[in-house]
């Protein structure tokens, strides 16, 4: 058969060398054909959700931080300082975390939607205009972020003032100054210019982005063994490949944008200079609980859980 | 599949349905080929609200308002009197400034569409009273409205420099040479369509008579301060001007000059609602269609027909620009950009192509597209707000879309027309 | 473009009794929401970056709520045009045709857009079941998004009707309709919207 795979990136993104990566190994192992759907030939991510939720598509990769608005736990994804950002104890938590293939599975199969994996995309960093050591530095920047109350409430933590802006405005809004920071995973601040038009980049460890790939359930149930097999076994690959593939990404992408802009300032936060942003990100926490209640406060227990498992 | 959806599309729309309607039964056709049956079609509704969702299409009805309340109102005729008393006595004079106005305006507002309002509600009946004919007039908006996509800042550069790692920076002054050829090329036709056609000039007005007009713009002139000044100074984004000029407009008018009352303001803001809506179903019915020929990956299988893997550069760039110019002859730009970069990026890499120059060759494509027939926003944004027949509102524009398609091979042959500048600034 | 000399001749719906008053109510509300979604866009973006400049605080719903009404607007917006005959079209062939096969195609067109709406508004009432289903919510707002796709199942229905009864108008009439109030020809002027 034909497969449709859509997500959320372009190809050469993250989630599309998965993608490619996952293509690759189920055509080289099955009879199957997986075409794939890059960013925005589909749509907005939220209408490709949908469209897997519906069957249309087989395979939909889709960030837990969108996945909020239908999953609201998901966005524990999004509480600042949770994920390590030692890459090994990361690694070892997205491989063996009972938080995901248990309580997320469960959630997700709730959609309509069999969970194959989830994995990291790379350190989330701050990319702003003046340099920032502390939250006093972000005073009075209008940060933008993502519309979704935790991010909001995050940078109103840290001090700035958070700005929701479309992503098609953000390019313009950083150049003529309307906004003055943004944040995302190094490689997209490679990928989509951003340093074009910010001066620093900042390591505030706070977060690393984290995304989902995830199967129609009815499609997939209704699969046999053998095909559910090596769904799970091009998955595996595709995860493995991808942890690989980050390792030297991050020092791809500074490289590359070191080249193309030398004056690019390059700050990664001390622990004490972590400190106060840590601090001030409590309340990001308990603003989560309260979203989501029981069941948010459930998993993030369970996720501290998996995470001290991993740090062993 | 894609033949029986073309040929539908292209009877019904020759049969005279309303334009949403081929569109939308193109649309229907491929979902219910695609997926068996009716099963699936709410996802064509889903298409539809994705469509008119984005951001940056919330400044269309905003320029529209503002354009409105000053085209009622009196600041539209004292900022264009202020501009004949200077050039009103010069052939073809009107003609370069609405051509020039439409690309300043267009180029920071970035919107075309809304670029075809606010310059075209005020000047076009000035240039009918100049004796320019209806077919030109219209032409004319529409054209050098679509400039700009090529001026900073660019939606259309910046999705293909997202999608294709291209630098914005530099397609953003690489697209700065071919919008001022083009420029040049239709003010050129204006002066000469004026000295044919016998356009008359007015008399060469003094000074005073100037320092008088200028004197009564005063106030209006605070619009291109709000423009200009607020979106390139870091105040506003383009939809933020486009509200603030609402503001400013409202101000002026109804209490400044008092030539509006509140209630003129219901039914201009009504008439922008009908306009917005009008134009909106159709990029609506357009996002749907897309989605079908997207999701059938219509585009690989006719490009792998072409046999494009084979080409050396130059065949490349005709392949992209013959490309672009059918896709966005009948869905919007933005679309087009998305589904079609992806696809050419590798064959671009291939034959080790200027991805900049790329990037300018296809926002020209897209600009020359969306002027041009069959379906084309800034035409239907014409025919929606002043009140004309399809058939009039493209009369005109051939001669435009010869001028545009020879700016584009010229750009094939010689790159330097957009690299120049970039790599002045950046080699 | 327009003069306000226009308002004083405000639609009458040519349906009989109940219906009408339904159809006049309806086409006053569309009006009502063309204006005020338009007018409420301007306010809440003005506000937004006064709010940002003087109180360095942004709204976080303005975007989310920009897309409600350019939604409203649009859908209102459809019935709205056809009532008023101002959809866009081509007509270049059918203008040189008779007219006698003018009345024809005129009643085939306002037929088959009339089933379009109408199968439109059927799949759109499906689509707003199978959002409400998944619970999903507006991450600002925070409320279902399925309430802001309220009206486009009636803004598709009200279209459809408009141009059934163009077709029965076309039927029982001498005269070519383009729309319920609007004879074909673009010298529509006299009825100003
Ligand atoms: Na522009
Ligand atoms: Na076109």
């Amino acid at each position: 058969d034909t497969w449709k795979y859509a997500f959320e990136e372009a190809i050469t993104d993250v989630q599309g060398v998965f993608a490619t990566k996952f293509k690759e190994e189920l055509e080289k192992n099955t009879d199957h054909e997986v075409q794939l759907y890059p960013y925005g030939t589909l749509g907005e991510s939220a209408d490709i959700m949908e469209q897997a939720q519906a069957g249309i598509l087989q395979f939909v990769d889709q960030s837990p931080g969108f996945t909020g608005s239908l999953i609201p736990e998901a966005q524990v994804f999004f509480v600042p300082y949770l994920l390590p950002s030692d890459t090994k104890e990361l690694n070892s938590f997205f491989r063996n975390s009972k938080a995901i293939n248990e309580n997320f599975k469960d959630l997700y199969a709730q959609q309509n939607l069999e969970l194959l994996t989830m994995f990291p995309e790379g350190e989330v960093v701050m990319t702003t205009k003046e340099e920032v050591r502390s939250p006093s530095d972000l005073d009075e920047v209008k940060f933008r972020v993502m519309t979704n109350p935790l991010l909001v409430e995050s940078y109103k933590a840290f001090g700035a003032t958070p700005t929701p802006l479309p992503w098609g405005e953000v390019y313009g809004g950083l150049q003529t100054n309307i906004i003055q920071g943004q944040e995302n995973p190094l490689f997209f601040v490679d990928s989509t210019k951003m340093y074009e038009v910010t001066d620093v980049i900042t390591y505030a460890g706070h977060n690393n982005f984290t995304t989902a790939v995830m199967a129609n359930k009815e499609f997939y149930d209704g699969l046999s063994d053998e095909d559910k097999k090596a769904i799970q076994a091009a998955t595996d690959a595709a995860f493995e490949y991808i942890l690989d593939y980050q390792k030297g990404l991050s020092e791809q992408a500074i490289e590359n944008i070191k080249k193309a802009k030398p004056d690019m300032k390059v700050v990664v936060l001390s622990e004490e200079e972590r400190a106060p942003f840590k601090a001030a990100a409590a309340t990001v926490e308990e603003k989560f609980i309260e979203m989501t209640g029981d069941s948010g406060k459930a998993i993030l227990e369970q996720m501290k859980a998996d995470l001290k498992a991993a740090m062993k | 599949m894609a033949v029986k959806i073309a040929t539908i599309m292209i009877v019904l729309l020759l049969a005279g349905f309303p334009m949403m309607v081929p569109l939308l039964l193109g649309a229907f056709y491929g979902f219910y080929d695609l997926f068996n049956g009716f099963g699936k079609m709410e996802f064509m509704v889903q298409q539809m609200l994705a469509g008119i969702r984005p951001a940056s299409l919330i400044a269309v009805p905003m320029f529209i308002l503002a354009a409105e309340i000053m085209t009622r109102g009196q600041s539209a005729n004292r900022l264009i009197d202020l501009v004949m008393k200077f050039i009103g006595h010069i052939k073809g004079g009107l003609a370069v400034s609405t051509a020039t106005a439409c690309t300043l305006f267009g180029a920071v507002s970035g919107s075309t569409q809304a670029t075809v309002v606010a310059v075209g509600s005020p000047l076009r009946p000035r240039m009918l009273e100049a004796g320019y004919k209806d077919s030109f007039v219209l032409a004319l908006i529409i054209n050098a409205s679509d400039i700009a996509f090529l001026i900073p800042p660019s939606i259309g550069m910046i999705i293909y420099g997202v999608i294709s790692s291209t630098s914005i920076s530099e397609l953003f002054i690489a697209g700065v040479g071919p919008g001022l050829l083009l420029l040049v090329c239709f003010s050129t036709y204006s002066i000469v369509y004026a000295t044919i056609k016998g356009v008359p000039t007015e008399p060469k007005a003094t000074w005073k008579e100037r320092w008088m007009s200028a004197r009564k713009a005063i106030w209006p002139l605070g619009f291109p301060v709000i423009i200009v000044g607020g979106i390139y100074g870091g105040i506003f984004s383009p939809t933020e001007a486009a509200a603030a000029c609402v503001l400013y407009a409202l101000i002026l008018e109804i209490i400044v000059f008092k030539s509006l009352k509140m209630a003129d303001i219901y039914s201009i803001a009504k008439s922008t609602g009908l306009i917005t809506a009008v134009v909106f179903i159709l990029v609506g019915a357009g996002a749907a269609f897309s989605w079908v020929i997207s999701f059938a990956n219509i585009p690989q299988e006719i490009l792998s027909s072409v046999g494009i893997d084979d080409m050396g550069p130059k065949g490349v760039l005709a392949v992209i620009s013959i490309a672009f110019f059918i896709g966005c002859m009948f869905v919007d730009p933005i679309v087009v950009i998305l589904v079609l970069v992806p696809i050419f990026v590798p064959v671009v890499e291939a034959v080790n192509l200027d991805p900049v120059l790329v990037g300018t060759i296809i926002t020209l494509q897209v600009a020359i597209g969306s002027a041009t027939p069959p379906f084309g926003c800034d035409i239907f944004t014409a025919i929606a707000v002043f009140r004309r027949p399809y058939m009039d509102v493209i009369r005109g524009i051939f001669p435009f879309t010869v001028i545009l398609l020879f700016v584009s091979a010229a750009l094939i042959f010689f790159p330097q027309i957009a690299l120049f500048l970039r790599d002045l600034a950046f080699r | 473009m327009a003069s306000s000399e226009g308002e004083k001749k405000q639609y009458r719906s040519t349906l009989p009794g109940f219906l009408g008053t339904l159809d006049t109510f309806i086409s006053r509300f569309e009006a009502l929401i063309l204006a005020g979604g338009v007018i409420l866009m301007a306010a809440n973006t003005v506000i937004n970056v006064v709010c940002r400049f003087i109180f360095q605080y942004s709204i976080f719903f303005t975007e989310e709520l920009n897309r409600i009404l350019i939604i409203l607007i649009t859908f209102a917006g459809i019935g709205y045009a056809a009532r008023y005959g101002r959809h866009i079209r081509m007509s270049a062939i059918f203008d040189i045709l008779s007219p006698r096969l003018r009345k024809i195609l005129m009643i085939a067109i306002a037929i088959i857009t009339a089933i379009t709406m109408f199968a439109l508004c059927y799949f759109s009432i499906g689509y707003i079941i199978k959002v409400a289903s998944s619970g999903r919510i507006l991450p600002s707002l925070q409320i279902p998004v399925f309430t802001i796709f309220l009206w486009v199942p009636v803004g598709f229905f009200v279209t459809g009707i408009q141009y059934a009864l163009t077709a029965v108008k076309n039927i029982t009439e001498k005269d070519i309709y383009l729309s319920t109030h609007v004879l074909e020809g673009y010298d529509d002027d006299e009825l100003e919207v």
